[in-house]
């Protein structure tokens, strides 16, 4: 028995023979057949031993430090289901942003868990899989934390009841779905520049930040949790992200131009997507934590500023929409809310006037466009009210095909005006929200034709509960809609005052305070 | 520039006409009230008469604002795709050469909304 | 003396989510299982063709041969979501780092003959590579899949493999060194033990039926490699040398009894759907049991001399019967 001395194993090293180490060039099966789709997009690979490990976690480590995080997660859950954590929330309002997360976000979680399985499967590189494997089990691990945490405002509020349903079906929920579905069915190296980087490292914390300290600022344990829980799994993912741009527009020049794109395009279409989470920030959260603005400024022209002066030695420039978004941070959570207001017939959340103190904080942060543009409408929407005709639309919105938003969005030159783009393709006209969408249809309009539009689809006969009969003198258009959305009627829908969820918090924290 | 795929990427539009039952889509915007948020879409007939298409169809569509009651059609400024159009209230939508999937908007000089925020 | 605690009671609407209560025929408190499993996936209206695969919508249940009437019918039996998995898991992983502390605190390796050392290196390192052609595969599951019951716990599985082969790399490091892994690799590609089972794994690479992936990679060549490995060599090796390989391979083992349960769940319940979906499984498997067998011959006569094809007999008979006990 010989007692050789063993060579002590450098952490690099280490991790390589524990991951990428595992993986061969097939000769049974040509390289291109096993991994049949990395190289339709153009994109240059030379050596994919030049990937560095965004991270270095054995599956050991990821089981015993992710175990960790579960256990006392599900305690604090448990212990907030126990004690009706949800009454220590600021106001009964607070409870809709989170309907807008069960209904808007967290399938996005789930389709990033099948969108990472998949590019961990078909990227060449094996240490490129490996990061990408961990990303999709990690967003498994947020759409079921998420779910856990909400099941307990499912059983005492309205809006959560239904919430894969509505998420493919819902006209303001075609948003994020679009936005997703647009990722995954592109390449994989575009997927991992729309998630990967634009999604969870450049815009990421216009996400995470205002939905979880909105819930840490309101009192909800339950989400505020959960979040705290998953910052360390986002900062993996930012990472990869990260790593994956750089490891790109090293291995070939002629990948620049691509990812430069690319990046434009997710930029943009993640800036509308993160629109109901601004508007979330000013006009939803009982006690706000910022305004969009604010956010936008850190977030975005501050710390994606840096960002991008850093990739600048690539070649990369900021995004084309920079300066578009940055113009429209002053305006777009004000026109979305007012869409969401007047169509709160057909929204699974409440809509409502902010207070008098609250328009004053809106005027505020808001100091060169709220009172202008935005207070005199809600103004009169509140007086209306008042006389008890308050403001609902029943006609369906025009949308941008490509973000698929209500076309509300006004031209960055002037905010009196509806921004209204249009291209004609094979004889059929298409309508834009902005340049910005425009430009995205016009490079790839194979894709975009194919969407599901909500508007069109009401039109098309089919948003409707199976055996509805449009032709029948007494068909109530919404109301077979609210059906086939699974919509409970006049408890889902319609204005926080004098709502289901407005008494029932009421009377329960009198019961939790009162003798 | 088009869509780059793996094989054959072709399908057909969601949108083309074919698919709205004899219906065309038509969308309108009245420009300087913005208290509607967006332009509306109407899916209707291309026989639909231009005059019942306003007087019916977008007073029920914009019955909220209190402008509405003082709308004067024959004063109002008609676009579509962002130029100027002149309908002729007689015809019928086809007859007035509008497409499915136009869009229109409408300018009611001195009506500049609430408060003339433009709302 | 009964301590009898009042909490502040309210009257909640619901029990669980719509689509929850239609699955347990009325509203009823749910497990955490089911909300967070049932009916994740999107199944219509869906907006673009996939640009790498337009012939399918994102998610399209054509993507195999197998039908299933509800999908979810594929339920987990061990209920695994991301938190009793990862629970799950970490209780193993504990234990398996207390065996191999104690294989090296009582320096088990070194005791090993060097044949026995020498057999366990050849045989255990290169299965690395095949564990790692399982993630590859279960990934496929995950990406291509129809519904959450399976695709969740193929992810799971697929990150196992990732466990696994990192155990055995482990291993490799214990009884060897940075070398040995290398003569390992080495070995994968290019001896001739190894050729027939490496060409079996490439072939899984291009399979586009992920139902028939799951068959070949998880029900038969485990269900034929597994006790093969881990049962009859490690008995032979640690006759011969004692039990290190056995104690830094308990992971494995007693993963592979774990999983088999899920495994055999889901083989049982597509065949049983309709005799469609039987005739293809059986089918399957017939076709990829066989090549396993003449795959693994070559290992086992290695490790076992004379008495490998009596155990390989014996290991096809168990893989039949398993199968008889899914209805196949």
């Amino acid at each position: 028995m010989d007692m050789k001395v063993k060579k002590k194993l450098g952490l690099k090293e280490r991790y390589s023979i524990m991951t990428r180490d595992l993986g061969w060039d097939t000769t049974f099966q040509p390289m291109d057949k096993v991994f049949p789709y990395d190289k339709f997009e153009g994109i240059k690979i030379h050596d994919w031993d030049k990937w560095e490990d965004p991270f270095r976690l054995t599956m050991e480590s990821y089981w015993k430090y992710q175990a960790e995080k579960e256990r006392k997660l599900y305690a604090i859950i448990d212990a907030f289901n126990q004690n009706n954590g949800h009454l220590n929330v600021t106001d009964a309002r607070y409870i809709n942003t989170i309907k807008l997360f069960l209904n808007g976000v967290s399938p996005l979680e789930y389709m990033a868990h099948r969108g990472f399985a998949h590019v961990g499967r078909q990227l060449t590189g094996v240490g490129a899989r490996v990061a990408c494997q961990m990303q999709s089990i990690d967003e498994i691990r947020h759409i079921q934390t998420q779910i856990h945490s909400m099941s307990n405002y499912n059983k005492f509020y309205n809006g959560f009841h239904d919430f894969t349903h509505m998420h493919s079906r819902l006209w303001y929920l075609s948003v994020p779905r679009s936005f997703f579905d647009d990722a995954i069915t592109a390449g994989p190296f575009e997927y991992m520049v729309a998630i990967g980087f634009a999604f969870e490292y450049v815009l990421t914390n216009l996400l995470f930040v205002p939905f979880i300290s909105g819930a840490a600022y309101n009192g909800d344990m339950g989400a505020a949790t959960f979040g705290f829980s998953a910052q360390s799994d986002e900062a993996r993912h930012m990472t990869l992200g990260l790593e994956c741009i750089k490891f790109m527009l090293e291995q070939d020049p002629d990948n620049l131009p691509i990812v430069q794109g690319w990046i434009d395009k997710w930029t943009w279409r993640g800036t509308r997507v993160l629109m109901l989470v601004g508007t979330m920030m000013d006009y939803m959260l009982p006690k706000r934590v910022m305004s969009w603005k604010e956010a936008w400024e850190i977030y975005f022209e501050e710390n994606g500023g840096a960002l991008f002066k850093d990739l600048a030695r690539y070649g990369i420039k900021v995004p084309k929409c920079a300066e578009t978004a940055t113009i429209e941070k002053e305006h777009i959570t004000h026109q979305t809310w007012a869409a969401l207001y007047q169509y709160g017939a057909a929204t699974n959340f409440h809509t409502w006037i902010p207070s008098p103190e609250e328009m004053d904080w809106l005027s505020e942060k808001y100091p060169n466009t709220f009172d202008k543009y935005y207070r005199p409408r809600l103004e009169y929407w509140a007086e209306e009210t008042k006389k008890g005709n308050r403001f609902y639309t029943e006609t369906l919105p025009q949308l941008c095909q490509v973000c698929q938003v209500p076309m509300f969005f006004t031209e960055p030159s002037d905010p009196t005006k509806i921004c209204c783009r249009e291209s004609d393709y094979k004889e059929e006209k298409f309508h834009f929200c902005s340049d910005h969408c425009k430009e995205i249809f016009d490079n790839e309009p194979e894709k975009y034709i194919q969407a599901w539009l909500p508007t069109h689809q009401v039109f098309q006969g089919n948003c409707f509960p199976e055996g509805a009969d449009p032709s029948a003198p007494d068909f109530d258009p919404l109301a077979e809609l609210l059906k086939y959305y699974h919509f409970n009627v006049g408890r889902d829908n319609m204005d926080f005052e004098g709502s289901e969820d407005q008494k029932n918090f009421a009377a329960w924290r009198d019961i939790s305070v009162k003798n | 520039m088009g869509v780059i795929a793996a094989t054959t990427y072709d399908f057909p539009s969601a949108d083309s006409l074919d698919k709205f039952h004899g219906n065309l889509v038509a969308y309108v915007g009245w420009e300087d009230h913005l208290l509607f948020c967006a332009p509306f879409a109407f899916a209707l007939p291309p026989n639909t008469s231009f005059k019942s298409f306003c007087e019916d169809m977008l007073i029920k569509a914009f019955k909220y604002h209190p402008d509405t009651q003082k709308i004067d059609w024959k004063s109002v400024e008609w676009f579509k795709s962002g130029k100027p159009w002149s309908p002729d209230v007689n015809k019928t939508l086809a007859e007035n050469g509008l497409k499915h999937k136009d869009a229109l908007r409408f300018r009611t000089p001195g009506l500049k909304g609430i408060k003339e925020s433009c709302n | 003396m009964q301590i009898d605690l009042r909490m502040v009671s309210i009257k909640p609407l619901r029990n669980t989510f719509d689509h929850i209560a239609k699955r347990l025929g009325s509203d009823k408190p749910a497990s955490r299982y089911m909300e967070g499993t049932m009916d994740l996936q999107a199944v219509t209206n869906f907006h673009y063709r996939p640009l790498w695969d337009p012939k399918h919508t994102i998610f399209d249940a054509g993507r195999t041969a197998i039908g299933m009437k509800d999908w979810y019918a594929l339920k987990d039996p061990r209920q695994f979501y991301y938190g009793t998995y990862t629970m799950a898991r970490a209780k193993m992983q504990e234990a398996s780092e207390e065996n191999f502390n104690f294989v090296e605190e009582r320096g088990l390796a070194e005791r090993l003959p060097n044949a026995v050392r020498d057999l366990a290196l050849q045989v255990y390192v290169p299965l690395r590579h095949v564990e790692w052609g399982a993630n590859m595969n279960n990934m496929s599951i995950c990406a291509y899949g129809y519904g959450t019951a399976i695709t969740q716990a193929c992810n799971y599985h697929g990150m196992d493999r990732l466990g696994n082969a990192q155990y055995l790399t482990r291993l490799g490091l214990v009884l060897g060194d940075v070398e040995t892994i290398q003569v390992a690799k080495k070995d994968w590609l290019e001896g001739a033990m190894w050729q027939e089972l490496r060409h079996f794994v490439e072939d899984t690479f291009v399979v586009s039926d992920w139902f028939e992936l799951f068959v070949a990679t998880n029900f038969v060549l485990d269900g034929l490699m597994y006790p093969l490995v881990y049962q009859h060599i490690d008995r032979v090796i640690d006759e011969r040398g004692g039990p290190a390989v056995s104690l830094m391979t308990r992971f494995q083992t007693a993963w592979f009894d774990e999983t088999t349960r899920w495994v055999d769940s889901c083989i049982k319940v597509a065949a049983a759907e309709s005799p469609a979906n039987k005739e293809k499984v059986s089918s399957w498997i017939n076709a990829y049991r066989n090549r396993a067998l003449k795959s693994l011959a070559p290992i086992a006569k290695h490790a076992l001399g004379a008495n490998s094809t009596a155990i390989m007999e014996s290991i096809e008979l168990a893989l039949n019967a398993r199968a008889a006990k899914c209805g196949i």
